[in-house]
């Protein structure tokens, strides 16, 4: 198959040769392994590829993924990085238009007509930006003579990937992983990946979020060798019977073989002191359903954040252990009850922070420490749950959210806030996704990344559909999707306000962002449908968050409000060079000349963006203390 | 016990001055206030207080256009102009003993307490006034009692305060009252105690704005080391205290004026740390946080402009 450039324009094409999205668990060659969580089956890409940089997709280096092309004037360049915040390109803060907003006139493809592709739009973008990346690597010792994928945790917007000159396959979607099977192009010794990235594609219609406009591989890469035997999917339901006493733990396993599926499959649940309180063994199948009754089971919530242990151990035909798979398990029971969100059998209070990912000196491209340092905030503050806005997180923060007993509300990578709404106004004239057949195909995929990489989280609760996107055909289909695929999970769909025809179709509760206090007592007092959510409220811009009261007065009058997500969690700025002290300072919007732009909006947070507190913070630690 | 000390009072042509052991004061009729305020050898005013009628536009004032509204208080703020100086000795209203009508006085003059009080016509469209009186003991206490008249048309007051400008920057203040940075609508978090904060910090606000409010306070005592005295070469840190007086108060004590934080888009832009500005807050107008884009701050936590305001404090003299 041949790469063509023309994808960027096409909606209906978003993922090319990709390996379908699967859960999060990681396989390990021993229980050592396992136990140190360090597999050798894993070989970080991350470091420093050869990078060019081209200003529009007519000056990019065509077929530098060739292994014979000259790339001799290649700077180099760390993965995992913005491209913009490393020097090439221009930095951008923009809100709700979209980055090309007052430069270029566009339609998003169909929106205005079946016969409207808009074609070139991005192949042909004289500011769409185009970063190619080269990496060399020999494969370790343990990954030779296996299958091997490779993973992208995040590259922005679109990509194109070769392996020894040839090509691999396409991905979208920034904020999922994007795998590929690089088997077949496999090579002993020496290996040349390169990675083609283009700002813009039509995906920039689906990522307009309130943020940092970036482009680069900005998450980490790795190869994945998968053994003789190996668990491709896993999906675990850890539910509790209507005492909760008694565990209901069913797993169901998807195995693969390089040739035949012969082997053994032990699967054992440890409790904390790593006891095995059940186990069982079967035969290797294409597909293991598998469950059991654990009595007496010890349920996981925020404060005690309970984890079992699921461990998976694949042997051969021979009876050598050829794959450890753990995963963590919580056994939760989380439902609609006379429209009242419960958690084991307890009323949902959310004491809730939206949390972009964000790093003063580098962008979305968080480490473990600022994870860490954000789950303490969270522990320190009575935090409860936080919403992965506006696109799916780093997989560790899920982890990290398990761990700690963190709700949370996972979001889709979906914002077309410039389609609809215009100098503050609904105006859906051209919205996508919409109701649009040729968009729907890409947000529905978004929802299956999100839930597939996932699903086995006990911290997830609740499938956030995406952000401001209004309410069409499409979005009914992902709330479908969720519900068709997750009956342990409830969806939230805010923009379904702005067009209630979709009411009964989208989104399990209520959901408002910046609704004054008197108007949210207005719908609970009128008998509604659904439970109430503010899944923006708070808007901790500059100097503010005064009258919190006003909104956590309501938990205690009614059972239907829920609580809900400040908006938000840090600040959005950037660490620069003063031009004129040669100082660190931290810059916004505008700031790099960037226009249109949004200027200080970015700034909302709980936090300073070097991630030191604001004097408001202890505010919300002791209204959400009040309900913790 | 009451105080019997005595004020030394000097009938100057342009000044009034009063001292006692270990303070002078002078309040001065053409620069129309308390000019200067020694304790201990150490001045602490870098011009004369003024009432403070703004405070550096907020993010959210920007959004729902509260500074729009309320902008003729800025003008008022800078310009201002007291109108009428009224001094009163033991209690009875004398002349305003400028020369000659000073020529009665002699250079052996005391007095139990002496007021001075200045009356200041706002710049606004009506105009009113509000007061500023200063009531000193022997002990060197003064008791400040700020006044404003409410008058029908006047937009809400971003803030009324009395503004303190020390000519050189604290190494720090302490106060007993509640912790962090707090507003009316954002106190509830504040744990009552005593706290020391040091230096002058601004909170870094992306957008410089108003900042550093602390309320319900019984004290607070600003710390500094230097002085602008040729003459003293000491750095030994010296303290002014200020008290409540029957009713707790709101402060912020920072490096910058409302009108230099309300001119500058970046923190790195506010000019460097030079002086304190101490402001006694008697009303205090609340942040908001509904949203940024147009949501009012909460009807009870705004400053009316058609109605008085009145609140009271005492400066610490030197022998309590």
């Amino acid at each position: 198959m041949k790469a063509e450039i023309s994808w960027l324009d096409d909606p209906q094409t978003f993922r090319v040769n990709q390996l379908p999205a699967h859960s999060d668990h990681r396989g390990y060659a021993t229980v050592a392994e396992a136990l140190a969580k360090r597999s050798s089956l894993v070989q970080s890409l991350d470091g420093s590829w050869e990078f060019s940089f081209a200003k529009d997709p007519q000056h990019r280096p065509v077929g530098f993924y060739e292994t014979d092309y000259d790339r001799s004037d290649f700077d180099q360049l760390t993965v995992p990085g913005h491209i913009e915040l490393a020097g090439y390109g221009q930095i951008q803060y923009i809100n709700t238009t979209y980055p090309w907003e007052g430069k270029y006139y566009r339609r998003p493809a169909y929106s205005m007509g079946a016969d409207r592709p808009e074609k070139g739009m991005f192949s042909t973008d004289p500011e769409n930006t185009v970063g190619a990346y080269v990496k060399h690597f020999t494969l370790d010792t343990a990954l030779q003579n296996k299958r091997v994928s490779i993973e992208f945790d995040g590259v922005e917007q679109a990509m194109y990937l070769w392996l020894n000159g040839q090509f691999v396959g396409y991905a979208e979607d920034s904020f999922s992983r994007s795998e590929f099977d690089l088997t077949p192009y496999l090579q002993a010794g020496d290996n040349v990946l390169a990675v083609e990235v283009f700002k813009h594609s039509t995906a920039a219609y689906l990522e307009d979020q309130d943020m940092f406009r970036f482009s680069g591989i900005f998450r980490s890469v790795r190869l994945v060798a998968k053994p003789a035997l190996h668990v491709e999917d896993m999906t675990i339901r850890a539910g509790v019977d209507d005492d909760f006493v008694t565990g209901d733990l069913r797993v169901n396993l998807k195995l693969s073989a390089v040739d035949k599926l012969v082997g053994a499959v032990n699967v054992s649940l440890l409790n904390d002191t790593g006891e095995a309180i059940w186990t069982t063994e079967n035969e290797a199948a294409a597909t293991l359903d598998l469950s059991a009754t654990i009595n007496h089971v010890h349920l996981w919530n925020h404060h005690d954040p309970y984890l079992y242990q699921l461990q998976v151990e694949l042997r051969d035909a021979t009876g050598e252990l050829v794959e450890v798979v753990p995963y963590q398990v919580g056994f939760r029971r989380f439902e609609m009850k006379n429209k009242v969100m419960e958690l084991n059998g307890q009323r949902l209070i959310l004491n809730g922070v939206n949390r972009h990912e964000w790093d003063a000196h580098r962008g979305r491209a968080v480490t473990q420490a600022d994870m860490d340092y954000d789950q303490q905030i969270f522990k320190e503050n009575h935090i409860n749950a936080v919403r992965t806005c506006h696109y799916p997180d780093q997989d560790e923060w899920y982890h990290l959210c398990d761990r700690n007993g963190i709700y949370m509300m996972a979001e889709n990578n979906l914002e077309s806030h410039g389609t609809w709404q215009k100098m503050g106004a609904v105006e859906p004239s051209y919205n996508v996704p919409g109701s649009l057949p040729q968009w729907q195909l890409a947000v529905l995929d978004r929802a299956k990344s999100n839930y597939e990489m996932f699903k086995n989280h006990p911290a997830v609760l609740i499938w956030s559909l995406g952000n401001e996107s209004y309410a069409g055909d499409d979005i009914a289909a992902m709330d479908k999707y969720y519900h068709d695929v997750d009956p342990t999970r409830l969806t939230h769909y805010e923009g379904v306000c702005r067009n209630r025809d979709y009411a009964d179709r989208i989104s399990d509760m209520e959901s408002m962002m910046y609704d004054h206090p008197d108007a949210i007592e207005e719908y609970l007092k009128n008998d509604p449908a659904k439970p109430f959510v503010n899944c923006e409220y708070m808007h901790d811009m500059g100097n503010s968050l005064g009258g919190m009261n006003s909104y956590t007065d309501l938990i205690d009058k009614y059972p239907m409000y829920q609580g809900g997500f400040i908006w938000d969690y840090i600040d959005q700025a950037l660490w620069v060079k003063d031009e004129v002290t040669g100082q660190p300072v931290l810059r916004y919007g505008g700031d790099f000349d960037d226009r249109h732009a949004n200027y200080e909006f970015s700034g909302d947070g709980l936090l300073f963006a070097d991630r030191t507190p604001k004097p408001a913070l202890q505010e919300v630690d002791y209204y959400y203390g009040q309900h913790d | 016990m009451a105080n019997t000390t005595k004020l030394n009072v000097i009938y100057g042509d342009e000044t009034l001055g009063l001292s006692g052991p270990g303070f002078h004061y002078i309040f001065a009729y053409d620069r129309r206030g308390l000019e200067s305020l020694v304790q201990y050898g150490k001045e602490w005013l870098y011009r004369t207080p003024n009432p403070a009628f703004w405070r550096a536009t907020t993010d959210n004032d920007r959004g729902n256009g509260f500074s729009t509204k309320s902008a003729s208080w800025l003008g008022a703020d800078l310009f201002s102009a007291c109108t009428q100086i009224d001094v009163a000795v033991d209690g009875q209203p004398i002349q305003l003993p400028i020369a000659p009508v000073n020529n009665q006085y002699s250079d052996h003059e005391t007095a139990t307490t002496v007021a001075v009080k200045f009356t200041y016509t706002t710049t606004t469209t009506p105009a009113t006034t509000a007061s500023v009186e200063y009531i000193v003991d022997g002990t060197g206490k003064i008791n400040v009692n700020v006044h404003y008249n409410g008058a029908t048309g006047l937009p809400e007051l971003p803030a009324f305060g009395l503004r303190l400008v020390m000519p050189t920057a604290a190494t720090g203040f302490d106060y007993q009252g509640l912790s962090g940075e707090t507003y009316p609508d954002r106190q509830a978090g504040g744990r009552p105690g005593t706290y020391h904060v040091d230096g002058l910090p601004v909170t870094p606000y992306m957008v410089p704005q108003e900042c550093g409010m602390h309320m319900k306070n019984d004290w607070v005592k600003v710390t500094r080391a230097t002085t602008l005295n040729n003459a003293d070469p000491d750095h030994q840190p010296f303290s002014l205290t200020i008290r409540q007086t029957g009713h707790p108060f709101a402060f912020s004590c920072l490096p910058y004026t409302p009108e230099e934080l309300e001119s500058a888009t970046h923190i790195e832009e506010l000019p460097p740390v030079r002086r304190t500005v101490l402001t006694i807050f008697g009303a205090v107008r609340g942040v908001g946080g509904i949203d940024s884009w147009g949501a009012d701050v909460e009807p009870q936590y705004h400053i009316a402009g058609d109605i008085d305001h009145d609140f009271s404090f005492e400066i610490a003299g030197v022998t309590d």
